[in-house]
């Protein structure tokens, strides 16, 4: 117990100094903005600022990036309520009735109860992965390589599971990614694989250029595709601050949203989006007037909103105790704790507890802040609206250029990034996925490693996979998904053919 | 939407194929020692096997989720895609040439142009006001090194 005070103080000192309070304020201050923006999502803006955090401390940069993830959760809703436009992909369910409200005229309690549900679930979400955090990073110091392999299969099989769409696609997306993570120079041999003479390819595809190309450049020439026409809420908004029965009849829905959004954070592939959708299915389900749901009920707001921050702290625990990223945020925030030489994994809690615990104490000083940011500012973000598309994307094309040229001081690096921004083009034009290459990708390394180190340990015996419990347990739960998906998609083609 | 899927099972099965030659070359190693293209092998025949099942095969109707499909390619896009893609490759080209100041001035007045034709100031103004701010925010302050170009020009 006296170990855990410790650390919560060594986590306030980290968190409390005044450039790691910037930090955490800059995060949440544009993870909101991006959030409130349509046409640029977490993913992208991490991938872009990564290469700014390379001048400062890994703690800060973790504080930053991690504010930009939850901050965005937050910022999402604002405009599902007021002009039924997502600014994040877990928010769509709440346009459903967010903006039922809005035509109701109640903007005011929808936006409020929004923040107000996802304060209280960032901040149990916080609770629970401070507590959980070092108990999981003990267990998983158990792992060996066959263990990782099997539980990086699981996680690509669960991404796959839950891409939309077809998951043939998502899984060659999954190898492909793989693939890429090969290029380059192989550790164990020191041979040079799929370089092609290629000097710059010797270090690998670099990750920045290819997340930037694949979400930023993509996402941009996708938006540029379609027409972007936004309608602007004219309304004055007033009453942020929920009434009594707002509170009575969302209360439920932000505990179950936040408990369900944070153990389906954890999973892999799970996140923000399943969790938002997930809540809205339970609370119409358990709802005593489902026909509400679609009309204005304010707990289709307050549910989905909960789900989706407290997902957003759950991601957390795989990344900090496996090394693992649940998503493609995570998978960035993996990246950027390597570019800064740390390994995460179960010894990244004990052996850098600054890491941990800051990330964790800046998360609850973080939901402060969003709080202060999404009511007091609402005025401000829906002026932001009004910025036309046509003035954001040269600028967002500009600081693409910008953050890809920084990395090596390279052009080789822009030529990446503008490459994968066509194939990501592409990928989206014909219904694949980038998520799971992205994840893939980061994994590669891990996933090679761990096969390569399980069959020397097993002298090329793949029984070393089936023989561990947990091994097995992984590998038996992803052959699982693979058959009942097959299962599950049969059938519902058979009922619509009959019905 | 299956004749896609035929175009794309193909194009997945020559690219993994590839990679199997690509790995076999690299020396695949032994199950007890595996060798450099090991995995990148395995990657390769996923693909491909991927690649059959997704178009030639009914096997992929079991994976897929019935979707209401919009046009691939929407009327008029091709217009609004290339261009800010062919300045994106003219800022590479460039770059070295120019400098990072008039480089970034002539890219983002090209593309503020192409979405407000008919004004002069504006685009003028905002290409000039971020090219200036982001030479002071990057080049300045953050102290990124980008080429100065041929005329030493910031």
């Amino acid at each position: 117990m006296t170990g855990f005070l410790e650390h919560i103080l060594l986590g306030c000192q980290v968190a409390l100094s005044a450039s790691n309070l910037l930090y955490c304020f800059a995060g949440v201050f544009i993870g909101t903005l991006i959030g409130v923006l349509p046409g640029i999502g977490p993913s992208g803006t991490i991938s872009l600022l990564l290469p700014i955090t390379f001048g400062i401390s890994p703690v800060s940069a973790i504080i930053m990036l991690a504010g930009i993830y939850y901050g965005s959760q937050y910022g999402g809703s604002t405009t599902s309520i007021l002009v039924r436009i997502p600014g994040e992909a877990s928010s769509v369910v709440t346009c459903i009735d967010g903006y039922q409200m809005a035509l109701q005229g109640r903007a005011g309690p929808a936006l409020g109860i929004a923040a107000f549900g996802s304060f209280i679930a960032g901040t149990i979400g916080v609770v629970i992965l401070m507590f959980l955090g070092q108990p999981l990073s003990e267990v998983a110091i158990k792992f060996g390589p066959p263990e990782y392999f099997s539980l990086m299969i699981l996680a690509l099989t669960i991404v796959t599971y839950l891409a939309h769409g077809s998951m043939i696609k998502a899984i060659i997306m999954a190898t492909l990614g793989v693939f890429l993570s090969q290029i380059g120079i192989d550790v164990v041999s020191g041979h040079t694989r799929f370089t092609f003479e290629i000097m710059e390819l010797e270090n690998g595809v670099g990750l920045i250029p290819v997340v930037m190309g694949l979400f930023g450049i993509a996402e941009v020439l996708s938006n540029l595709g379609e027409s972007l026409n936004r309608g602007i809420f004219k309304e004055k908004i007033k009453g942020l601050l929920p009434t009594l029965k707002d509170w009575a009849d969302s209360a439920g829905a932000i505990i179950r949203g936040t408990f369900l959004g944070f153990f389906l954070g954890i999973l892999p592939g799970g996140g923000a989006i399943v969790s938002s959708f997930a809540s809205y299915a339970v609370e119409k389900k358990f709802s005593k007037h489902p026909e509400r749901f679609g009309k204005g009920a304010i707990e289709g707001v307050a549910g989905p909103e909960a789900a989706n921050n407290a997902a957003s702290s759950g991601a957390f625990i795989p990344l900090f105790t496996l090394g693992i990223p649940a998503n493609a945020v995570m998978a960035l925030l993996l990246g950027a704790l390597m570019i800064h030489g740390l390994q995460p994994g179960p010894l990244l809690i004990s052996q850098r507890p600054d890491i941990f615990w800051g990330t964790i104490m800046s998360m609850y000083l973080g939901n402060i802040l969003l709080l202060v940011l999404n009511l007091p500012l609402i005025g401000l973000w829906v002026r932001l609206l009004k910025v036309p598309y046509r003035i954001l994307f040269p600028l967002i094309l500009f600081f693409c250029i910008i953050g890809a040229y920084s990395i090596n001081n390279s052009k080789f690096d822009v030529v990446v990034m503008f490459i994968f921004g066509i194939i990501g083009y592409i990928f989206r034009k014909f219904e694949y996925e980038p998520a799971p290459l992205v994840m893939a990708y980061i994994l590669g390394p891990m996933l090679e490693n761990s096969l390569r180190q399980s069959l020397m340990i097993s002298r090329g015996n793949f029984s070393i996979f089936f023989t561990r419990p947990i091994s097995l347990s992984c590998l038996a739960i992803a052959l699982f998904l693979l058959v009942i998906v097959i299962f599950l998609r049969k059938q519902r083609k058979f009922i619509a053919k009959i019905g | 939407m299956e004749k896609y899927n035929r175009v794309e099972g193909w194009l997945w099965l020559v690219l993994g194929s590839g990679i199997c030659i690509g790995a076999i070359r690299l020396n695949l190693g032994s199950l007890h020692y595996p060798g450099p293209g090991f995995i990148p092998f395995l990657t390769g025949a996923f693909l491909g096997v991927f690649g059959l099942i997704l178009g030639f095969s009914k096997i992929s109707n079991g994976f897929e989720e019935e979707i209401t499909r919009k046009k691939i390619w929407a009327k008029g896009s091709g217009k609004n895609i290339l261009l800010p893609l062919l300045a994106l490759f003219g800022y590479v080209l460039l770059l070295d040439l120019l400098g990072f100041l008039i480089t970034t001035f002539l890219f983002l007045l090209l593309l503020f142009k192409l979405t407000e034709p008919k004004r002069r100031f504006i685009p003028l103004a905002l290409a000039g006001s971020t090219a200036v701010l982001s030479y002071f925010l990057f080049c300045v302050w953050l102290q990124c090194q980008f080429p100065k170009g041929a005329f030493k020009f910031f």
